[in-house]
């Protein structure tokens, strides 16, 4: 390779000011010597120029290495006989890599992403006790919402997201404002670290699940708790609401899945089958129930509820709620299952895994269809965009990953 | 009286409160985390958390590593004495230390030991213990490595009688030279410490072993629940 006259020159003031730097003076004398180089060029610009090539090139490398990689996935996407974006239905739609953007920012394992109903923005809860809002179409961070004194551990907006409620370790209930974006009430009850929030459909109630066993019913106009769900041995881990608001599904680590009837006293049923604490729990929407049918051999059911459960025993189970019967095991993750979403075309069942893995299951084949090497770190949150191709994942690499899907 | 096997906190010599501070750390770690392994014992524990070895092969597992230096058995003792485990129930726990107890006898510190498993045993009952032997130390031979080659047959006869007590030898062949009886440094740097070459080789027996202690719980997992089959 030859270098033009001057970017010779620059080259040796550089080498010479190293050799200067670093009191090689005999090598520096005969080097300017052999160059005939007049003095020591004591311009500022060339004091420690070597190193920093040195240092930029690797980094430089790295990053080729990186985009190369990006690519080659691109390419593998482009090239594996899957119909184009356009041929494809949305309903068909799933997350693909590369990811459109890493966001990043917490200072301490991510607990929680989920969407707002409305606006393009994620939030996410974290282990820093913070809660951050990311507007995803520039990957931002907007603004975060201060005021928990540990581990934030779930996030829930209210039907029309005008409200967001979040859970802590410090274990209070707290609502804010999302328009303000202050915090308008903080819910004291549980006596231990809770650990999932979740509200009414029709934007009146919350309901919050502890590692003190119970899940709790709070009145949001008057911040009132009443009633009181018992039944779980150990850490309830997390609660979810039917869409029509009529029954709650808890897990917790007794290893249980538990339907509770809301308002009424004593769980409806336990589903056991689980080896290990039940980390994630999921209702499926209705238009799955033809697929979940298909998966589990079973006669088409219009009026079937099913409740999807993910495991510490690396395992996702979908159940039926009204048997109680576990009628789907999904067999692949390697470890800890941290989170399931349902896809809302209904053929797709996704989750996220200490594996490091977003996995993407085909309900009818159980089959799992797609694995996505998403984070550096356990995974431990995903949520899919109620409308728009978008998934969104969390983990303990303190960074939000955002998918898109085609 | 055994200097060994009473529980100590470590004198703050330097006035910077690090060893305290760890300590509370940990204390703050358990009631928060749930290991599924968990790592108690001196620098040879701590360090093996800076290896690429450790984020591969141990992050994936839960673990949490209680390491901290220059720890000695009775600084162990206090410390699971007072907080460490609390909380939990790991389902494998590893204990290593002792070879910082210079002044103490193979016998005080192998009942240092069986102290300490007698502590942990009565906190954490479900636990699989896991006792490392001491890996040789210094360059050539000298009287340290004897004295633990004496603590470690003295620790192979005692833990052997009891349950849930793995005594993991370390194989000595792996970093003594056979012909001269050194230490190579690219195993021990200081002649004490690991490299992760020689944490590769002093950790690879101990992979398996956890291995197979996690199946043997998950088969009796399954055996509690007869409803399943």
């Amino acid at each position: 390779m030859g270098l033009s006259q001057r970017q010779r020159e620059e080259l040796h003031k550089a080498i010479a000011s190293y050799f200067h730097e670093n009191g090689l003076l005999e090598s520096l004398e005969a080097f300017q010597k052999e160059t005939n180089m007049q003095e020591l060029d004591n311009e500022k610009k060339f004091t420690g120029l070597l190193e920093k090539k040195w240092i930029s090139v690797l980094r430089l490398q790295k990053k080729v290495m990186d985009l190369e990689n990006r690519l080659s996935e691109a390419e593998k996407e482009m090239t594996g006989g899957l119909p184009t974006k356009e041929k494809r239905q949305p309903a068909e739609w799933i997350p693909r890599p590369p990811f459109l953007y890493s966001l990043t920012g917490h200072r301490a394992p991510i607990t929680r992403v989920i969407f707002h109903p409305v606006y393009s923005v994620i939030v996410s809860a974290s282990e820093d006790a913070t809660i951050k809002i990311w507007d995803y179409d520039s990957g931002r961070c907007e603004r975060t919402l201060k005021g928990h004194t540990d581990a934030v551990q779930d996030i829930a907006f209210d039907p029309q997201g005008k409200i967001l409620a979040s859970c802590s370790a410090d274990l209070s209930i707290k609502l804010w404002d999302f328009v303000g974006h202050e915090c308008i009430r903080t819910l004291h009850g549980h006596e231990h670290n809770v650990s999932s929030v979740a509200f009414m459909p029709r934007g009146d109630m919350l309901i919050s699940a502890s590692r003190d066993k119970t899940i709790k019913m709070w009145q949001l106009d008057t911040g009132h708790n009443v009633f009181t769900y018992f039944g779980h041995t150990d850490w309830v881990r997390m609660v979810r609401i039917s869409d029509d608001g009529s029954m709650l599904a808890s897990c917790s680590s007794d290893q249980t899945v538990r339907i509770w009837v809301v308002g009424q006293k004593g769980c409806k049923s336990e589903l056991r089958d689980h080896q290990h604490v039940v980390e994630c729990v999921a209702w499926a929407p209705s238009v799955s129930n033809p697929s979940i049918s298909e998966g589990a051999a079973l006669s088409s059911d219009k009026n079937g509820r099913y409740v999807a459960s993910g495991s510490r025993d690396k395992l996702i189970k979908i159940w039926d709620v009204n048997s109680g019967a576990c009628v789907i095991t999904l067999v692949g993750h390697d470890n800890w299952v941290r989170g399931i979403v349902f896809h809302p075309g209904g053929r797709y069942l996704l989750s996220a895994c200490d594996d490091k893995t977003l996995r993407v299951w085909l309900l009818k084949s159980k089959m799992n269809i797609k694995t996505l090497d998403a984070h550096t770190h356990f995974c431990t949150s995903l949520d899919f965009h109620p409308s728009n191709p978008f998934i969104a994942t969390g983990s303990v690499d303190e960074t939000v990953k955002v998918w898109e899907c085609r | 009286m055994n200097s060994a096997a009473i529980p100590t906190p470590v004198e703050d010599i330097h006035g910077d409160g690090r060893w305290m501070s760890m300590h509370q750390r940990f204390v703050g770690q358990v009631k928060e985390k749930e290991p599924e392994i968990l790592f108690i014992g001196d620098s040879l524990i701590s360090q093996m958390a800076l290896t690429d070895l450790w984020q591969k092969m141990f992050v994936p597992l839960h673990c949490l590593n209680f390491g901290i230096d220059e720890d000695r058995t009775e600084n162990v003792l206090w410390r699971i004495s007072n907080g460490e485990l609390e909380c939990i129930s790991p389902k494998v726990i590893i204990l290593l230390v002792g070879t910082n107890n210079y002044d103490n006898s193979a016998e005080e510190i192998s009942e240092a030991i069986l102290a300490i498993v007698d502590v942990v045993q009565g906190k954490q009952p479900q636990s699989q213990l896991i006792v490392m032997g001491i890996p040789p130390r210094g360059e050539n031979p000298n009287r340290v490595r004897d004295k633990i080659e004496k603590l470690n047959s003295l620790l192979k006869l005692k833990l052997e009688k009891l349950d849930q007590v793995t005594f993991l030898q370390v194989d000595t062949s792996m970093f003594v030279n056979s012909s001269d009886g050194t230490i190579d440094p690219s195993d021990m740097y200081d002649y004490l410490h690991f490299t992760t070459k020689g944490y590769q080789k002093l950790t690879e027996p101990l992979l398996d072993e956890i291995n197979n202690l996690l199946m043997s719980f998950e088969r009796t997992d399954s055996m509690d629940a007869p409803d399943d089959l």
